[in-house]
């Protein structure tokens, strides 16, 4: 490096170098300026210079002199790697590892090259690129560690066990007998439970458990031995073995669930759906019962039984594991219950073990049979806990009477709002819902918890404004809310994303929606410092959890959600572009030429300031962070765009909807959502055949469901309304489907119309097959308009029987009967028909705000009249008291009736 | 109260996070909804307000007002002391009076009174327990209860320290 220098300029380069690693970027600036006063021209200079700018947040002068510099010496092989280091900085990948290429060329053996090579081949997953990196670093310094641990881990990485199992081998090989030192024996353990790992990954389990028993010295996480231990146990069918150590496990961790399940694996007495004979629940109860004595603690041991036990069994078991948690006061039991309700018969035994429970306190102070006396809290438990009961089981009356019951029993305990709070909006009423968590998070405002569920509640009100300000209660100060942005918290960004897209605010909801794959993206980037760090530190099982788990990363529940509701921004923005542009003109053609001219100019004036202001405020910040802290600082810049109007600009639609699409498809492709989006996007395309085979997908999916047929009908009928096709590529993709067409057994030789009237008769219970079937049925006759209408009309809403002790329930969901009023009143278009539909289910949702049911808050006050009335809520007092001295009533007639000492 | 199952009852102060938990306190208890002074002397009064907390469960309180006479002598004035109705006889109050009375020693406070209805025997036998007296009757101070007569009770507190 910097050869060609006389000695002095030499010094200096090496001294560039040094500040560049030391992060003494002014320092290694002045070196570089010196060099360049005598030699202007000197290449590497030239780059590295680039590179200590670009640490100093002057990107674009960087990449100049770095580019001037290569371009001053093609034949550096430091030109070509600082080249790459820059374009590494902006996470561009792919043409860094070019540069790192070109690097290799003029100089193959340089190992730090190799290595940051190797890197990003890891990051990027080229893994034949890797291996063979990891290879040559290996070939080159067999005398380090980390070479061969990363030539294995490549190797592996690469779908070749086998292979690194013998690297890690041979590596073994060159150690000591005495290896490791006393400081390098977690690292050395932890290489050879990976190598363990890999044996078993390959199938060599007799060697594998071999391996293990013979390094069990050497290997410092007991814990991870011994869950690799078991693990291969039961692998090679060893079970009492494995029995042993599972309850060696037990006795460390008792409430494992995983333990458990093995013990029971074990023992012969594991199901995978749960379900169990008669004899075999009678072992699994006496093993538990058992258990439970041994682990005292555990509270894993006793609630598992709940699971397996049947009918009065169940009850019993039930009864003992409830009472002491409803004295202690455990606000989640119901959450630790509520997997039950899943179970048959269960939560028809629950209902009445609760209601007994209840009655028993009331009347006698103690649980039934008990001669111990309550203390009086757990009346109020009792009560929330048949409350979550009440509306887990959608009876949301009852639920309502019991929390409120619960409520005035003892006001000021937080979860029984927030509990009300859920049941009104599991009953249809969003607003009420969002006053109640508001009332939760009035009682402590230092609870975080309760202010996300509010800010939740509120968004789902669509109340964002309010929702944003609840929300900055618990973000830094200062840092408004952009901070929930830095702090990737996706819940609020999904929500308000959601809230905006009901509210048709597109651009805001696609900046939301954007946001969080955004996150996404990050995510993924942050792995790339783990590449390094893991292969040091030895944590290899976890490195590769961690790129297994980096790989699957897009499937996440999360992800799903913003790409979906991304796709469905652009569909709506193509169905009905904004107004607003065209309104603009109407509004500037009423004007006079030179009214316009001046208006034109006071809008690119307004532009202009607008962005110059931004651009200030960023330079400000930038500035700011690196003289505080000294060191580089990631400064965010200011978001030009803070309402995504921009984002509603784009050209083509559709091709920005099918970019976050092919993500969908790619890693959510057992979603139903996943192909509707694809079916809507590529029907609009024209994209005939994308669009039959996301029909296709739902019908394997679940052709049953009333999308699937509507999609599968709207396709067909949309194809047979197509001219005779004119060129080649048309004609091959009606052939095509003229081939796929019989295989597709709902099609058999019926015409569409048959086969919608066989949909309906398979399904002539369901409200939602119904309603589709109807739409198609409008689809495809619409003359037979009324008749459609006449089907939904003329659906029954059943009654589900269940063995409560109280009211039927109904069959019906209201977000169903929302979705078919919507139907009524955007495809069907008959006001009156879903003005009907309305009044009907207003009647069965009477908490519904949608539908104005009677006791929902935007009909009466009743639902939430508590709030409304209670004028401390959210923290203002505004009633001046009555008398004068407003402390008199001091030493009150009710405080003090039951005051005997 | 079963045997082996004690409760604890805790005693924790007044801020502006929690005030929202005597509000809700007070709407339960008393039929009067006390003003932004209230909860101000309250706040204000520090060591002299105070929440009852059984097994974590906010269930009783008590509120005074500090209060300057003329010649800087400090007294203490009750504004309210409530247990939600479910948790009385428990010992909650007793508790939260004791607490405010060792304050009123501790801080050589010699006078601590309060405001009670006429016909509140419960309370006034209460009160007389730790040795308050009835020092005085105000005809007509409340307005929409009968009686509207309180009595004055005061407890005179023997000084730790007398001053010299």
């Amino acid at each position: 490096m910097g050869a060609s220098l006389p000695p002095k300029e030499a010094n200096l380069f090496k001294l560039i170098v040094k500040s560049y690693e030391t992060k003494q970027y002014k320092k290694g600036l002045k070196a570089a300026d010196a060099i360049l006063k005598k030699f202007p021209d000197h290449g590497e200079t030239l780059s590295m210079k680039g590179l200590t700018l670009n640490c100093m947040d002057r990107k674009v002068e960087a990449y100049e002199l770095v580019r001037c510099g290569l371009k001053n010496d093609l034949k550096s092989h430091v030109c070509w790697h600082v080249y790459g280091l820059l374009y590494r900085s902006d996470r561009e990948y792919g043409e860094a590892i070019k540069c790192y290429r070109n690097a290799l060329k003029i100089e193959q053996n340089n190992i730090e090259i190799l290595r940051d090579l190797s890197l990003l081949q890891a990051q990027m997953r080229d893994l034949d690129g890797f291996v063979e990196t990891r290879r040559k670093l290996l070939t080159l310094k067999p005398t380090v560690r980390i070479n061969w641990i990363g030539f294995a881990v490549a190797q592996h990485l690469n779908s070749n066990g086998s292979n690194a199992i013998e690297i890690l081998e041979a590596f073994e090989r060159t150690l000591e007998d005495d290896y490791p030192p006393e400081n390098e024996r977690f690292e050395h353990g932890e290489m050879l439970l990976y190598k363990i790992s890999l044996l078993e990954e390959c199938g060599f389990l007799e060697r594998a458990i071999e391996e293990l028993y013979r390094k069990e010295s050497k290997i410092v996480d007991k814990l991870g031995y011994r869950e690799q231990q078991v693990s291969l146990l039961i692998k090679l069918g060893r079970v009492e073995e494995a029995e042993k150590i599972y309850r060696d496990l037990l006795s460390m961790i008792p409430d494992n669930y995983r333990y458990y399940e093995g013990l029971q694996k074990c023992l012969g007495l594991y199901s995978e759906n749960g379900k169990y004979k008669s004899e075999e629940v009678d072992q699994l109860d006496a093993l538990y019962q058992s258990l439970s004595k041994q682990y005292n603690w555990s509270s894993a041991a006793k609630r598992i039984p709940l699971d397996f036990l049947q009918g009065e069994r169940f009850r019993e078991a039930a009864d003992i594991y409830i009472r002491p948690l409803l004295t202690k006061g455990v606000p989640s039991l119901f959450s630790d219950l509520s997997p039950l309700y899943d179970l048959p018969g269960k939560a028809d035994i629950l209902e009445k073990l609760f209601l007994e429970l209840e009655n028993s306190i009331k009347i006698t102070g103690g649980f039934p049979g008990s001669a111990l006396k309550e203390p009086p809290s757990t009346l109020m438990w009792t009560l929330n806990l048949l409350a979550q009961h009440y509306d887990r089981r959608v009876q949301h009356e009852f639920a309502l009477a019991k929390i409120n019951e619960a409520i005035e029993h003892t006001p000021t305990v937080i979860d029984l709002y927030s509990v009300k709070g859920r049941i009104l909006k599991h009953a249809g009423d969003l607003v009420a819902a969002a006053a109640l968590a508001d009332e939760a998070r009035s009682m402590d405002l230092a609870d975080r918890f309760i202010n996300s569920e509010c800010v939740k509640r509120m968004l789902q009100a669509d109340q964002v404004g309010l929702a944003e300000k609840t929300a900055v209660l618990f973000t830094k100060d200062g840092d408004q809310h952009n901070n929930l942005h830095d702090m990737q918290c996706m819940w609020y960004e999904l929500a308000s994303g959601e809230s905006y897209f009901r509210q048709g605010d597109l651009g805001r909801a696609l900046k939301k929606f954007l946001a969080v794959e955004k996150h996404y993206a990050d995510m993924n980037e942050d792995q790339l410092d783990f590449h390094s760090y893991c292969l040091r530190k030895m944590t290899l099982r976890a490195y590769v959890e961690m790129l297994k788990f980096q790989d699957q990363l897009h499937s996440h529940a999360y992800f799903h959600k913003a790409a979906a509701g991304a796709v469905r921004c652009y569909i709506k923005l193509y169905d009905s572009p904004p107004k607003s542009k065209t309104e603009d003109d109407d509004e500037m053609s009423r004007l006079l030429p030179s009214q316009k001219k001046k208006l034109r100019q006071k809008q690119r004036k307004a532009e202009a300031r607008a962005k110059k202001e931004a651009e200030e405020k960023n330079e400000e910040t930038s500035t700011a962070g690196v003289s505080k802290t000294g060191k580089r600082q990631h400064t965010k810049p200011v978001d030009l765009d803070p309402h995504g109007e921009k984002l509603l600009q784009v050209e083509d639609l559709l091709a920005e909807g099918t970019k976050y699409l092919k993500l969908l498809q790619r890693n959510s492709s057992k979603s139903l959502e996943t192909h509707l989006l694809s079916f809507e996007i590529n029907m609009r395309k024209q994209k005939i055949l994308l669009a039959f085979q996301a029909v296709k997908q739902l019908l394997k999916l679940d052709a049953d469901n009333p999308d699937s047929h509507r999609c599968l009908i709207r396709f067909f009928h949309r194809v047979s309304s197509f001219s005779a096709p004119a060129n080649d590529s048309e004609k091959l993709v009606w052939s095509v489907i003229e081939v796929e067409r019989p295989s597709l057994s709902q099609l058999h030789e019926k015409s569409l119309i048959e086969m919608n009237r066989s949909f309906l008769e398979k399904h002539t219970d369901s409200l939602m097959h119904r309603a589709a079937a109807a739409e198609m049925m409008y689809v495809l006759e619409p003359e037979k308009k009324l008749e459609a209408i006449k089907l939904i009309e003329e659906s029954i809403n059943h009654t589900i029987s269940i063995n409560g002790a109280l009211g039927p329930v109904k069959q019906w969901k209201l977000k169903d009967c929302i979705a078919v009023h919507k139907l009524l009143v955007t495809v069907l278009v008959d006001p009156d028909a879903a003005s009907r539909w309305r009044a009907r289910c207003a009647e069965y949702f009477p908490f519904s705000t949608y539908f104005g049911g009677l006791r929902s808050s935007a009909i009466s006050r009743s639902a939430c009249q508590e709030i409304l009335n209670a004028p401390e809520n959210g923290g203002v007092n505004s009633q001046e008291s009555k008398s004068g001295d407003a402390h008199s009533l001091n030493g009150n007639i009710e405080a003090f009736k039951a005051l005997a000492i | 109260m079963g045997a082996g199952r004690e409760f604890v009852i805790s005693l924790d102060g007044v801020r502006d996070k929690n005030v929202m938990q005597l509000k809700k306190l007070n709407t339960a208890l008393f039929p009067v909804r006390y003003n932004e002074k209230y909860y101000a002397d309250a706040l204000s009064s520090g060591e002299f307000t105070k929440l009852a907390y059984y097994s974590d469960i906010c269930v009783g309180s008590i509120a005074c007002r500090l209060e300057k006479k003329e010649g800087g002598s400090v007294r203490v004035y009750i504004m309210t002391l409530g247990v939600l109705a479910p948790y009385r006889g428990l010992g909650i109050g007793t508790k939260l009076l004791n607490h405010v009375l060792d304050l009123c020693s501790k801080q050589n406070i010699p006078e601590i009174y309060l405001h009670v209805q006429t016909n509140n025997e419960d309370a006034i036998a209460f009160y007389k327990k730790f040795g308050f007296e009835i020092t005085d009757t105000i005809q007509n101070y409340y307005t929409n209860i009968t009686p509207p007569d309180c009595y004055v009770l005061t407890k005179f507190i023997a000084q730790a320290h007398p001053k010299k």
